[in-house]
């Protein structure tokens, strides 16, 4: 039974519609997968290497045992965020002479079949296998590989419970995510150490070997609780995320820009609403830190803003990027309905600054917090603000006006490539070597300051033409958009 | 002349789908568009609506070019299919902005539709559901009742009686032919008991061309029957 499932799987995916698009979006996924796979083997052969090297002084077992916790925490979180919930595909069978706990079992099996359950495999069994087995012996390896294999279990099914419940949600990773870094700088500062518990608990494990069946049995618990649930509420509506009620709101904050202000309270409640443009907003949150991979103080002291503007463009824009790169096509589903409506295109085109500059200035306000590394970065960021709302968003709206591709919004947003053309790509070279370009000529000078000034002053004249650049894009819009509504008709 | 249609083409390839040498709708008629499948109804509507580019011809409101500009949208309002609405909205949020862009205030909005409870039979306000969590029948509710809202001067609806339960069917050409005011409509359907009941003119189309354009009487039930079975 379990396997003919599977082949109706696999028959679902080589003969699904938009095969071309699903296969790409997989290869592209098995490189990534292998990448990551790769590296993990590497850092797991390595491990015995580095270690003493990161955490110097320090006993290297000891250092072993403090990141096995710390990396499941982490491992916890991804999964929140990444791991799919295998599902759907058994509509079709729950009517039938199929006893419920085959479909269940084959629900857990398939559950299984995630590169999550791999990578702490990768990373830390060569270590084990190694160092472990010659200062504990067998026996603790063997319990070691056990502890860690039912740890990894045990998250899979969590997660998978947790969802089904529909108790997941992106500010839930967010608050995981800052909660460690808590427990990392409680570490840092010596007041809590979560890498000492982590160690107590292993070291206790290579003592007496047994109490790793703790972790066997956690798993086997959560497993055990996970197909029950399964068993109890093995109904297509239940299965699915769960049906909350839901409420009509009203932004008031936009009502005072009038009809612009109400487009663009249907495009906040659009992005709401739905998975791919929320998690494409919020990846703007995560990148806030990428200004720690290009802020070095070196760079910094010699004022060397040429090398760190990439990324100021890049924190400061990136929402604009990430959404403005579909742009219409997140509205594809009732484009006809907008242009048979009353709505001027001026207005329409209005609101889209609008929601771009709000959430610029969010974002920008949020990155403040690199004034800690150098107030000059604050000069940076508001010369990168200012380029990419005065000139990213007329550039990203224009490249919108040949976008023809529908896009499903309610598929989530990780490895999608539905929608996805030449100008996605294209797009984001300009709108990042632009002002690369204009401030490369002082930077060269020595004149790195007088670059920000410049590279603000385009964002600030473009900002004056605003009015100018709508006109433009409205009539762009208006002879493109029989092309367009047809697109996404599709 | 709330409609004039001059020598409208859409050609897809080497397929002609519309094919209308002239046509005139005068304001206050109700016009019923019956053909069957392909017969280019849809792609005629949305011609109407300024959605797609004629290949030939144009399409005149009141005298004004469709395409060239938007002033029909002032005493238009329209309902094709799914499309329309905005399925991430509650059905009263929708009302609301389709409202706004009609300058009606959410209070207008909200005593507009106390009228419509009974065409909504209780299951469309304060669900707490999204449009796209509705059933097909109701998402057409709603999409006629706001075409409805904007008190049109003309109302376009392509096969407003399908997915619709038997009663719903019943008020809505109950709606259709009593609403107040001198409303042009133009429906398209391929139920033949209502369009004719509904309508007082008839127009028939085959592969993009217009057969027969025609008042409707009590014969006209048997003429169209006798057509399609043909």
């Amino acid at each position: 039974m379990l396997s003919t499932f599977l082949s109706h799987q696999r028959k679902s995916f080589w003969r699904s519609r938009n095969r071309g698009g699903s296969i790409a979006a997989q290869v592209v996924l098995g490189f990534f997968m292998l990448y990551f796979l790769t590296v993990a083997v590497g850092i797991g052969f390595t491990m015995a290497m580095f270690l003493p090297e990161v955490f110097k002084g320090q006993d290297i077992f000891k250092s072993f045992n403090g990141i096995i916790l710390y990396y499941f925490a982490i491992d916890f979180l991804m999964r929140l965020q990444l791991q799919e919930l295998p599902t759907l595909s058994i509509i079709p069978y729950l009517h039938l002479k199929i006893k419920k706990s085959k479909i269940i079992s084959f629900l857990n099996i398939k559950a299984l079949f995630s590169a999550f359950n791999l990578w702490p495999l990768f990373l830390f069994l060569p270590f084990i296998f190694t160092e472990v087995r010659v200062e504990y012996g067998a026996f603790a390896t063997i319990m070691y590989v056990v502890s860690v294999i039912s740890i990894t279990i045990f998250n899979n099914y969590f997660i998978l419970y947790l969802k089904r419940k529909s108790i997941t949600n992106v500010i839930y990773t967010l608050c995981g995510l800052v909660i460690i870094a808590a427990f990392a700088a409680l570490e840092y500062f010596k007041v809590i150490s979560l890498m000492a518990a982590s160690d107590y608990v292993f070291r206790a494990v290579a003592q007496y070997p047994y109490l790793g069946f703790g972790f066997t049995l956690a798993a086997l618990a959560i497993f055990k609780l996970n197909s029950t649930f399964l068993a109890s509420n093995l109904y297509v509506e239940e299965l699915g995320s769960k049906q909350e009620k839901k409420v009509s709101t009203d932004y008031a904050f936009l009502n005072r820009f009038g009809k612009v202000g109400v487009l663009a309270a249907l495009e906040l409640k659009l992005i709401l609403r739905h998975k791919r443009p929320r998690s494409s907003v919020l990846m703007a949150f995560f990148f806030l830190f990428y200004g720690f991979i290009f802020y070095k103080q070196p760079l910094i002291d010699s004022d060397s803003f040429g090398k760190m503007i990439f990324a100021a463009i890049f924190m400061t824009g990136i929402s604009i990027i990430t959404y403005g790169q579909f742009m219409f096509g997140w509205q594809s589903a009732h484009f006809d309905g907008l242009l048979s409506n009353k709505i001027d295109l001026k207005d329409y085109i209005k609101a889209k600054f609008l929601l771009f500059t709000i959430a610029s200035t969010i974002i920008t306000l949020l990155a403040s917090f690199y004034v800690f590394l150098s107030p000059k970065l604050l000069l940076l960021h508001l010369a990168a603000y200012l380029c990419n709302i005065g000139f990213g968003t007329v550039m990203i709206l224009y490249f919108a006006t040949m976008n023809y591709k529908r896009l499903d919004i309610t598929k989530s947003a990780s490895f999608n490539w539905q929608g996805v053309g030449a100008t996605q790509w294209i797009l984001g070279f300009p709108f990042i070597l632009v002002p690369m370009l204009i401030y490369m000529p002082f930077g060269l000078l020595d004149m790195p300051y007088w670059g920000l000034f410049a590279v603000s002053l385009i964002g600030i004249i473009m900002l004056l033409m605003r009015g100018f650049w709508v006109n433009f894009i409205v009539k762009r819009l208006e002879q493109q958009r029989y092309k367009i509504a047809e697109g996404f008709r599709e | 002349m709330i409609l004039e249609v001059k020598n409208l083409k859409k050609v897809y390839g080497d397929k002609t789908v519309v094919n209308i040498d002239h046509l005139q709708i005068a304001q206050g008629e109700t016009v019923g568009l019956v053909g069957n499948n392909g017969a280019g109804k849809t792609t005629f509507f949305r011609m109407l609506l300024d959605l797609i580019r004629p290949s030939e011809g144009e399409v005149l409101s009141k005298g004004e070019n469709v395409m060239q500009s938007d002033n029909w949208k002032n005493y238009t309002a329209s309902f094709l299919d799914e499309g329309f609405l905005i399925d991430y909205l509650t059905p009263e949020e929708y009302f609301t902005f389709i409202g706004s862009l009609n300058n009606l205030s959410v209070a207008d909005v909200a005593a507009y539709l106390t009228q419509y409870n009974e065409f909504f039979n209780g299951e469309i306000l304060n669900s707490g559901k999204y449009i796209r969590d509705f059933s097909k029948g109701n998402q057409n509710k709603v999409g006629i009742a706001a075409a409805l809202m904007q008190k049109p001067e003309l109302l376009i609806l392509d096969e407003p009686f399908a997915n619709l339960d038997p009663t719903t069917q019943i008020r809505l050409k109950k709606l259709l032919k009593e609403f107040p005011g001198n409303m042009t409509t133009f429906i398209s359907s391929h139920d033949l008991n209502h369009v004719t009941d509904v309508c007082k003119r008839i127009i028939l189309v085959e592969k993009g061309r217009v057969i027969k354009d025609f008042r409707t009487d009590e014969n006209t039930l048997k003429e169209l029957e006798s057509y399609f079975s043909a």
